[in-house]
């Protein structure tokens, strides 16, 4: 599909302003009923959703113009999708998928932002969305005796991600998460080396064609190795492999699986068991890649049916977020002894991101921590010691802003608390 | 048409460079307005400075918050409210919320339900600007418009800060009438052109009892919400009758008894919407409905303040909807519509989904008056969407139209409307058609239809010459002309 594709859904927009903020019936008070980062911090209504619609559509009839301030509104966007799942509360249509749109038409035009060019550059050359990454991707592993899945027979292959791999700080993360794996007997393995970057945060920063490469090595390695399941460590990973792939037609039927997905299959088929008591207060941030955009993806292709009414043959069934991963981590929490969850305002389908997607971390650090310290801030709201996450690039961006603001506020992947509990 | 250097260097000096913005890029979606600049006040004095500028340089502009709707003259200077975002206080004693303009109606109503309270917020929806007058879905228990609205903080057009209201001789925002000056005629202009000249910065909102609880039990995922239990002292019922006499008759009765929390005349294909989450599933929904309902209805929600009370209420409603020959839907008495539409009706995000889901737009008559009258000019209105609806010009509705009572009494406001694709040219033009002819129509027979723009000269007449005295009023406050008619408030 093409922006063109989406001149109905986008001349639909009334400009009702309800993808400003959560649905109308969660709002809990005046705090916390932003929905959108971007309209919250620039507060013109061109950075809302629905202004985001209203431009292309206007560039769309009346030609493209690129201008400075253009893209400073395309690309301060986390294509967080939370404008959607607030639109489609009320309406049918398309919000997040000409949004995005937009942006690789940017791209494609040659509208690009200078740091992005620089991440996809490190891609292009390394593999990696870590700029000026050092050592090997799969040197997380050494000495953990893993097995090497695109050469022994695994029934698992664990995707750790580009942040996991190559960030001393995140590392941890694929630690705890073979331990987990290790302890409930799962026949897992890693491509370690071999391992490239699953291309969605390419694809969130407007480089279709990057991403698609990066989606067909995978894919190819994945299918050489006659791989049937793999579980990624980071909510990037899992939107990329299970949806995005799909959107594309390239994930055939690999079964996807977050490692917070697998960890409650893991517990509830009695295989894993947390008896370890780890005493915390916690509050979950859903990442917006693992929630409302990790529904999966629903094909469809048909046309509207002239007349009153937006509706087509076949009749399109819209992606509202409502099928995300939700319970899953939540249930993972609750069967860990000693932690006690309290919830935010914002979660689930309308939670608030955490600033670090869409390319905004690279391309404006300030913004990406601006963000966060909303949900720092809510997450302490709750009184609780903790903020749990079940993505390296959100507790990255958590723990980074944390350290500069000077709170106390402990942040975890949810990895980290089982691996306590085991 | 771009400001000259000097003059957005003026606004800047104001504002702060982060806060003006005149590149042509933003305006699409700035209702694709050709506008001077959009300015982003932070407060009543930056207001204040911002129209004293536009009345130095002779620069029109207007204020809006959500900006729903809104005709905006080629260069004007648009205030955008959004910064102006505080509660500055609820007044639990006194029963008053003090809010900027930026405050949305879901905000206040979530705060103001933790404390017991309630406010009247408008139709529109709680996605709009809590301060702003309109009419509502309790209109009939709390009244609509400017009853609700206190004391104001208003910048004339000429810059100067008015404080109306008991705001006027005190620090107290109880009242909107004294002591201290109170406009309230001018600055609420119910009639065409329906705007207030300068601007609003804060107002006092008028509070009721809340008899809910202090926060609505939602479960499910979007668009899928209800509620996880009804409270024990809520219930919501739809009653449709044999004709629009029996109807008038227990909505009357209803209203004199004092019984219910909100009465709401929604027809049948806006129940479908509501309870619905797409299109299609809301046509379907539709035609079943129709079939159920023996003509013209209403929606009742019924909250009891104790079990007592709560009880007595209800037998009251079920012995006036009996009288009256009504009959209960039976859809809407299933627990989990029954939650949804108390989530869509009390925390009132029902119109989004009633008027532009369909077709992406809609054209509107609403009309004031008594009224079993209105509901009569309404009818015939109705009939007139019929070929219209047989072209597959507009959205099948039965040709149905809704509205409420006000104050418990006879009057109300009656409205309604056609629901189209206005990328279809011929259905465009001819609901605008429909709409022209049946105003006319309202208009002939002596209704008061309140958004007949551009039809003051005629309006005027009829109404005590009103429109020479608003032309003497504007001239007087606004000499320069820098804050333009033509918007609506309602
Ligand atoms: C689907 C739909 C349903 C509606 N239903 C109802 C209804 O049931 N009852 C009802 O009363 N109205 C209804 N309306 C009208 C609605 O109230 C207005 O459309 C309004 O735009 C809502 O948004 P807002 O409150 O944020 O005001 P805005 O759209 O921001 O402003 C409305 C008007 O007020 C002016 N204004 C805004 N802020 C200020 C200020 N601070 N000082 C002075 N003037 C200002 C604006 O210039 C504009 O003319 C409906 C509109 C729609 C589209
Ligand atoms: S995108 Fe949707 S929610 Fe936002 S203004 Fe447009 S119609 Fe309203
Ligand atoms: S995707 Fe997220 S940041 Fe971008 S406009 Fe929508 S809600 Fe705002």
């Amino acid at each position: 599909m093409a922006l063109e594709d989406y001149r109905g859904d986008m001349e639909m927009c009334c400009r009702c302003s309800a993808c400003k903020f959560i649905p109308m019936q969660r709002v809990k008070g005046l705090q916390y009923a932003n929905v959108c980062p971007s309209i919250a911090k620039y507060n013109y209504h061109a950075y809302s959703g629905g202004g985001r619609l209203n431009i292309a559509a206007a560039m769309l009839k009346n030609g493209f113009n690129y201008t400075d301030k253009l893209l400073d509104i395309v690309y301060n966007c986390q294509m967080c999708g939370a404008c959607g799942v607030s639109c489609n509360y009320a309406m049918d249509m398309e919000v997040l998928e000409p949004i995005n749109e937009f942006r690789l038409k940017c791209v494609e035009d040659g509208q690009t932002n200078p740091a992005l060019e620089k991440v996809i550059n490190s891609l292009r050359k390394q593999g990696t969305m870590i700029t000026g990454a050092r050592g090997k991707r799969g040197d997380w592993a050494a000495g953990l005796n893993l097995k090497d899945a695109t050469k022994e027979k695994v029934d698992v292959l664990y995707h750790a991600g580009c942040l996991t791999s190559y960030d001393k700080d995140m590392q941890k993360l694929a630690k705890a998460t073979v331990k987990i794996l290790q302890k409930a007997g799962v026949n897992f393995g890693i491509a370690g080396n071999a391992e490239t970057c699953c291309g969605g945060r390419a694809y969130q920063m407007g480089y279709k064609e990057d991403f698609l490469n990066q989606a067909k090595k995978n894919m190819a390695m994945i299918k050489k190795a006659g791989i049937k399941t793999v579980v990624t460590g980071c909510a990037d990973g899992y939107q990329a492999f299970k949806v995005l792939y799909d959107k594309y037609d390239l994930k055939g039927d690999l079964e996807v699986l977050h490692i917070s997905e697998y960890i409650d299959k893991l517990i509830k088929d009695g295989k894993l068991k947390p008896r370890k008591k780890v005493d915390i207060s916690v509050t979950y941030h859903d990442p917006c890649r693992l929630g409302r955009l990790g529904e999966p993806w629903i094909h469809w292709e048909g046309k509207k049916v002239p007349g009153d009414r937006f509706v087509f043959d076949p009749p399109k069934v819209y992606r509202r977020g409502t099928h995300g991963v939700y319970e899953p981590p939540r249930d993972v929490l609750k069967s860990i002894p000693g932690i006690k969850l309290t919830e935010m305002t914002r979660i689930k389908e309308y939670s608030w991101c955490c600033g670090a997607g869409g390319g905004v971390n690279e391309s404006n650090p300030g913004f990406a921590k601006w963000t966060a310290q909303e949900r720092i801030e809510e997450a302490g709201s709750t009184g609780a010691e903790a903020i749990v996450t079940a993505c390296p690039w959100c507790e990255k961006n958590f723990s980074e802003t944390i350290k500069e603001s000077g709170g106390s506020l402990k942040v975890y992947d949810i990895v980290e608390l089982v691996e306590k509990a085991i | 048409m771009a400001l000259s250097k000097d003059i957005y260097k003026a606004f800047e000096d104001v504002v702060g460079a982060e806060n003006i913005c005149d590149d042509p890029v933003i305006m699409p979606a700035y209702h694709s307005a050709e506008l001077g600049a959009v300015i982003l006040p932070k407060n009543t004095a930056e207001v204040q400075a911002i129209v004293k500028l536009c009345n130095k340089y002779k620069l029109q502009f207007r204020a809006v918050c959500t900006g729903w709707t809104g005709m905006f003259p080629k260069g004007i200077i648009y205030l955008d409210m959004r910064r102006m975002n505080h509660i500055v206080e609820i007044n639990e004693k006194n029963m008053y919320a003090v809010v900027e303009p930026y405050v949305i109606s879901a905000q206040l109503q979530a705060e103001l339900m933790k404390r017991g309270l309630h406010l009247n917020m408008k139709g529109a929806g709680a996605n709009c600007s809590a301060m702003l007058r309109g009419h509502g879905h309790l209109d009939q228990t709390t009244s609509g418009d400017d009853r609700n609205q206190l004391a104001i903080e208003w910048v004339t057009p000429e810059g100067d800060i008015v404080r109306l209201g008991s705001l006027g001789s005190s620090d107290e925002w109880f009242c909107g009438d004294g002591p201290g000056p109170s406009l309230r005629s001018l600055i609420n202009s119910a009639v065409p052109p329906g705007v207030t000249p300068g601007v609003f910065t804060k107002s006092a909102v008028k509070l009721y009892h809340w008899p809910g609880p202090p926060s609505f039990p939602i479960e499910g995922e979007s668009p899928l919400y209800t509620m996880s239990e009804i409270p024990a002292n809520m219930m919501v019922r739809y009653f449709s009758f044999p004709s629009v006499e029996k109807m008038w008759e227990a909505e009357l009765k209803i209203g004199e008894s004092e019984i219910s929390f909100e009465l709401m005349g929604f027809n049948v294909s806006m129940v479908a919407a509501n309870i619905t989450t797409s299109n299609e599933e809301e046509t379907e929904v539709f035609e079943r409905l129709n079939k159920a309902v023996q003509g013209p209805g209403f929606m009742v929600i019924i909250a009891g303040n104790s079990p007592e009370d709560f009880e007595y209420k209800k037998r009251v409603l079920q012995q006036i909807v009996s009288d009256a020959d009504g009959k209960s839907l039976e859809a809407v008495e299933d627990p989990r519509i029954e939650g949804i539409l108390l989530c869509q009706c009390i925390r009132i995000s029902a119109s989004i989904r009633e008027t532009f889901r369909n077709g992406g737009a809609f054209n509107s008559i609403p009309i004031m008056g008594q009224r079993d009258l209105t509901i009569k000019w309404a009818i015939g209105a109705g009939k007139a969407k019929e070929p219209l609806i047989e072209k597959g010009l507009i959205v099948d509705d039965g040709g149905a139209f809704f509205g409420w009572g006000v104050e418990q009494g006879h009057l109300g406001k009656t409205e309604i409307f056609c629901k189209f694709d206005p990328s279809n040219l011929e259905a465009k033009a001819a609901v605008e058609g429909w709409q022209k002819e049946q105003s006319t129509r309202a208009f002939k027979e002596r209704y008061f239809a309140n958004l007949l723009m551009g039809q003051t000269e005629e309006i005027g007449p009829a109404l005590s010459n009103y429109h020479l005295w608003w032309q003497k009023f504007t001239e007087a406050i606004d000499p320069n002309g820098v804050s333009p008619g033509g918007g609506a408030l309602v």
